[in-house]
């Protein structure tokens, strides 16, 4: 392997440790020598990659949300799938997600939405979310587009979509569902789609 | 040396406003161009030929500059169907020039009538049958008016033989490969996102809340000017994408959006590309860019 | 015996019908024979597309119909209870607008079509030289007009509550540069002797110029005895500069909007309009008889409302209207606000009427708005007024100013004076 491809490698798995810590601990709680150890790597040579915790916070956004945002671009990419369908693919891939790596998404409600101060200057607003909001901002606009959706504003639309599938996760989380979560998928597609349609 | 016969030229009206002639009129260098021409007839310079000449006779005509929208009958002038002069001049014409968005497209008259009201080659942005006759000879020059460079412009590239390489709708591309935005006084707020709060400020963009088609508007006015001095959007003004086949589109002060984002994109950007730089853009807030730019003390 | 006479060159054509009778001009039909359909093609569209649409009535009075268009949906707003207050820079800009509007259509008429008309009727050759005077002035008034509209013909920059543009003080000095132009040309060129002495003597004889040919030619065609009609103005506008109301045989009152009243006329494609059931004429002769213009008081109390008046009061009213424009850049105050009206109100539920003094005369606007579309929209061109073929029985301004003359070549020119616009007539 190239020196590059180490270096992405290195990186890639200093912000799978520090997502872990972070979702389980805490921010404030999770220290960069507490993470450094979990991979066996010395802090100072952590500092090389991130050089404090606040851009590793911020990196760790942009990660998951380019993670997620290129999973629904597939979706989008996808012109033949009617509406319904590109809800119900984006419904799975957010419930497998939370399934397959809580930590993501418990990083997002624990950390992002939590430490507002932290996602300031370079990831001010939804500037490390980008990757994930555009690819959300083209799936409702070309459902408008199609006569599928009913045009409101962005965030309306936004707002009952993510904040519906965050609030299961959130109780998936706490193991307060009585069933899986994967089997609320078709019941949730028919709710955002009967909220968000013409 | 024999002297040159000057080419002649007809302009000739159809269903219109007549905001062509009047805006051409404004060349400042009008005169000067039309006497390079010898002028068969034009609709308010005192001419040689009346429109009744025109009409009945058999006359001269290596330009034929058309203004106005048409239809094949019911728009007589001098007992004789436009369209029908239209067309007897357009066969022995070596270049055909639709001036304005009513000749070339049907314009804001063709809303009347869409079934038979339309331009003279084409019928909003489809070719119609006066195209396949006439589309070797063709400049499209919309715009609603035409700006009174376009026109002289084209005229004078006629007359020097200089080649005008024209788009597929055949607007010439030096003046209609650019878009109505570049060159706008108020692109370092497009650039970063930021509305125009109400009318009345030269702060502020129009594309996302006012209307504002200039991205993707075919056409130099911020680059040339109107008048020699400003455009709608420097004055505050939504451009209305008068040089377009779609032209009048409706909420012509409103930005169609769609769950509210823009439905139409500037001119070959992918909306992801566009909703990326968007995004990243609007998450800052410039200060600068958030307050007025010259203080006057009160 | 009837004639029937193509008239071409009044922006855009009409047909005269000329009814002869023992060799003098006996009636006279005016057809235009198209109608465009701008009313029918605002339907059921958004309320604030007739300030885009209409203007595309007429190339040369754009800007009066876009102004108008404002005003009509600014009744309705107040009709429908919101506060509607226009600052006194946004008043004077769009009275800078439209007043350098009028100076080039005025200017365009002397040149384009009293020189050449006039010099035909006295059988004269002229030279080319009143197109290049034409096409200099214009494009320097309507370059003034440009800073602040955007573009002529065409802008849009008229909004309800007030303009778009935010001027500032640097570009308020380039248009007093180019209004000082335009008074240098009109003191140099077209009237030959300063705009001091012009109004020190207000006589027609002191007059020299291009105002001095058109003068002798008028003369020469005794166009102080033609050319009269019923003796009635009208001017319904409410501006800064111009005064409205409504004069019948040298009675003075106050215009009634209610009293206007379109009538369908049978083989033309215009209405005609009719105030009290009797036709009036509108524009410059009219606004300054409303004024009581001394000179054109004058002028009136001698002519009558004869061509030769009629054409004075055109003139007259390009040299007032530029002392007029230099006063309101002079005091305009770029602190102000330029529009007031924070939000146009959603869902819409309006009836409004717009009245602008265009350079042809007064021009109406209607509107019924019902749920932010436009429901029905009406639109009373000042051509309308001045050229209608009367009511009922009896003629309309321009046939009536007609009768009498002994060929069509001269009823024609009497016809122009009135600066025909047929694209107005026929919207």
């Amino acid at each position: 392997m190239s020196q590059g491809g180490k270096r992405v490698q290195k990186k890639e798995s200093i912000i799978q440790a520090a997502l872990t810590l972070f979702s389980v601990y805490g921010f404030h709680k999770t220290t960069i020598p507490n993470i450094a150890k979990r991979i066996g790597m010395s802090s100072g040579n952590l500092y090389n990659y991130f050089p404090s915790k606040e851009i590793l916070a911020q990196e760790i956004i942009k990660y998951t949300s380019e993670v997620l945002g290129e999973e629904i671009r597939k979706i989008n990419q996808q012109k033949k799938l009617t509406t319904y369908k590109k809800i119900h693919k984006i419904v799975e891939v957010y419930f497998k997600m939370a399934i397959e790596k809580p930590e993501m998404i418990e990083y997002f409600l624990r950390v992002y939405l939590s430490h507002r101060e932290v996602f300031v200057g370079e990831c001010q607003r939804m500037v490390c979310v980008a990757g994930f909001i555009t690819e959300i901002m083209i799936f409702f606009s070309d459902g408008v587009e199609c006569g599928e959706l009913r045009d409101q504003d962005f965030f309306s639309a936004f707002g009952l979509f993510m904040g519906y599938l965050g609030g299961m996760a959130f109780l998936n989380g706490e193991a307060i569902l009585s069933r899986p979560l994967k089997e609320y998928t078709d019941d949730i597609t028919q709710n955002i789609y009967n909220a968000l349609k013409t | 040396m024999p002297k040159l016969k000057k080419p002649t030229i007809l302009w000739l009206q159809s269903i219109t406003c007549n905001g062509n002639t009047h805006s051409f009129f404004s060349h400042p260098d009008f005169v000067a161009l039309m006497q390079k021409f010898e002028i068969i007839h034009h609709p308010i310079l005192n001419t040689k030929y009346t429109l009744e000449n025109v009409a009945n006779e058999n006359l001269t005509c290596d330009v034929l500059v058309l203004e106005g929208a048409f239809r094949q009958t019911g728009m007589k002038k001098a007992n004789k169907e436009i369209y029908d002069i239209a067309q007897k001049y357009a066969k022995k014409a070596k270049h055909i020039i639709t001036a304005g968005s009513c000749a070339t497209f049907g314009g804001i008259f063709r809303q009347y009538d869409t079934k038979s009201i339309g331009g003279f080659c084409f019928d909003g942005e489809l070719p119609n049958e006066t195209y396949k006759l006439f589309k070797k000879k063709l400049i499209s020059i919309p715009g609603c008016p035409a700006h009174p460079r376009w026109i002289g412009s084209v005229l004078s590239m006629i007359l020097t033989h200089r080649q005008i390489p024209l788009d597929e709708l055949h607007r010439p591309l030096e003046i209609y490969a650019y878009n109505a935005h570049v060159g706008c006084s108020r692109s370092e707020y497009y650039e970063w996102k930021i509305d125009v709060s109400r009318y009345g400020h030269k702060e502020g963009c129009l594309f996302y809340d006012h209307g504002c088609q200039a991205p993707f508007t075919h056409a130099n006015c911020n680059k040339i000017l109107w008048n020699e001095i400003s455009s709608k959007t420097r004055v505050g003004t939504p451009c209305f994408g008068c040089t377009e086949p779609t032209f009048p589109k409706k909420n012509l002060w409103h930005t169609t959006t769609l769950m509210g984002i823009p439905a139409s994109m500037p001119i070959g950007i992918p909306k992801r590309a566009y909703l990326t730089i968007a995004g990243i853009a609007k998450s800052f807030t410039i200060k600068r860019l958030n307050e007025p730019i010259i203080k006057y003390k009160k | 015996m009837k004639i029937k006479h193509f008239v071409e060159k009044v922006e855009g054509e009409t047909e005269l019908e000329f009814d002869f009778k023992n060799g003098i001009v006996n009636n006279v039909n005016i057809i235009f024979p198209f109608y465009r359909g701008i009313e029918e093609i605002l339907k059921s569209r958004d309320a604030l597309d007739a300030l885009v649409i209409t203007p595309r009535v007429c190339g040369i009075c754009n800007h009066a119909h876009l102004i108008a268009s404002t005003r009509a949906i600014e009744n309705g707003l107040i009709d429908a209870g919101v506060n509607i207050h226009l600052t006194p820079k946004a008043i004077s800009l769009r009275e800078f607008t439209l007043c350098c509007e009028i100076i080039q259509s005025h200017f365009k008429w002397f040149y384009l079509v009293a020189m050449p008309q006039l010099a035909n009727l006295n059988k004269l050759t002229i030279s080319d030289n009143h197109i290049l005077k034409a096409s200099w002035v214009s494009i320097n008034t309507v370059k003034a007009l440009a800073i602040f509209a955007g573009q002529w013909p065409h802008s849009g920059y008229v909004v309800p509550g007030g303009v778009s543009c935010d001027p500032t003080y640097e570009e308020i000095i380039q248009a007093e540069a180019l209004i000082d132009d335009i008074i240098r040309f009109t003191q140099q060129e077209f009237l030959g002797i300063s705009i001091d002495e012009y109004y020190k003597t207000k006589e027609i004889s002191n007059i020299n110029g291009d105002m001095i040919e058109i003068l002798n030619m008028l003369n020469n065609q005794n166009m102080q005895e033609k050319g009269k009609s019923y003796n009635r103005f009208l001017a319904l506008g409410k501006h800064l500069v111009f005064k409205d109301g409504q004069y019948d045989q040298n009675i003075y009152g106050t215009a009634k909007i209610e009293y206007i009243k379109e009538h369908i006329q049978t083989g033309s494609k215009a209405k005609s309009v009719a105030y009290e059931n009797k036709c009036y004429e509108v524009g410059p002769l009219a606004r300054a008889i409303l004024e009581k213009n001394d000179f054109i008081m004058d002028m009136h109390s001698k002519y009558q409302d004869s061509a030769l008046t009629r054409v004075c009061a055109r003139m007259d009213e390009i040299v007032k209207l530029l002392i007029y424009t230099k006063k309101l850049l002079a005091n305009l105050n770029v602190k102000e606000l330029s529009c007031t009206l924070p939000k146009f109100p959603k869902d819409l539920e309006a009836n409004g009427t717009g009245i602008v003094e265009a350079a042809r005369g007064s021009l109406i606007h209607q509107s019924i708005i019902k749920g932010g579309k436009i429901q029905n929209y009406n639109i009373i061109t000042p051509t309308q007024w001045n050229l209608s073929n009367g009511i009922e029985k009896t003629s309309g301004i321009a046939t009536k100013a007609m009768k009498g003359s002994i060929n069509t070549e001269e009823a024609t020119f009497i016809f122009r004076t009135f600066d025909v616009c047929s694209v107005c007539t026929t919207h």
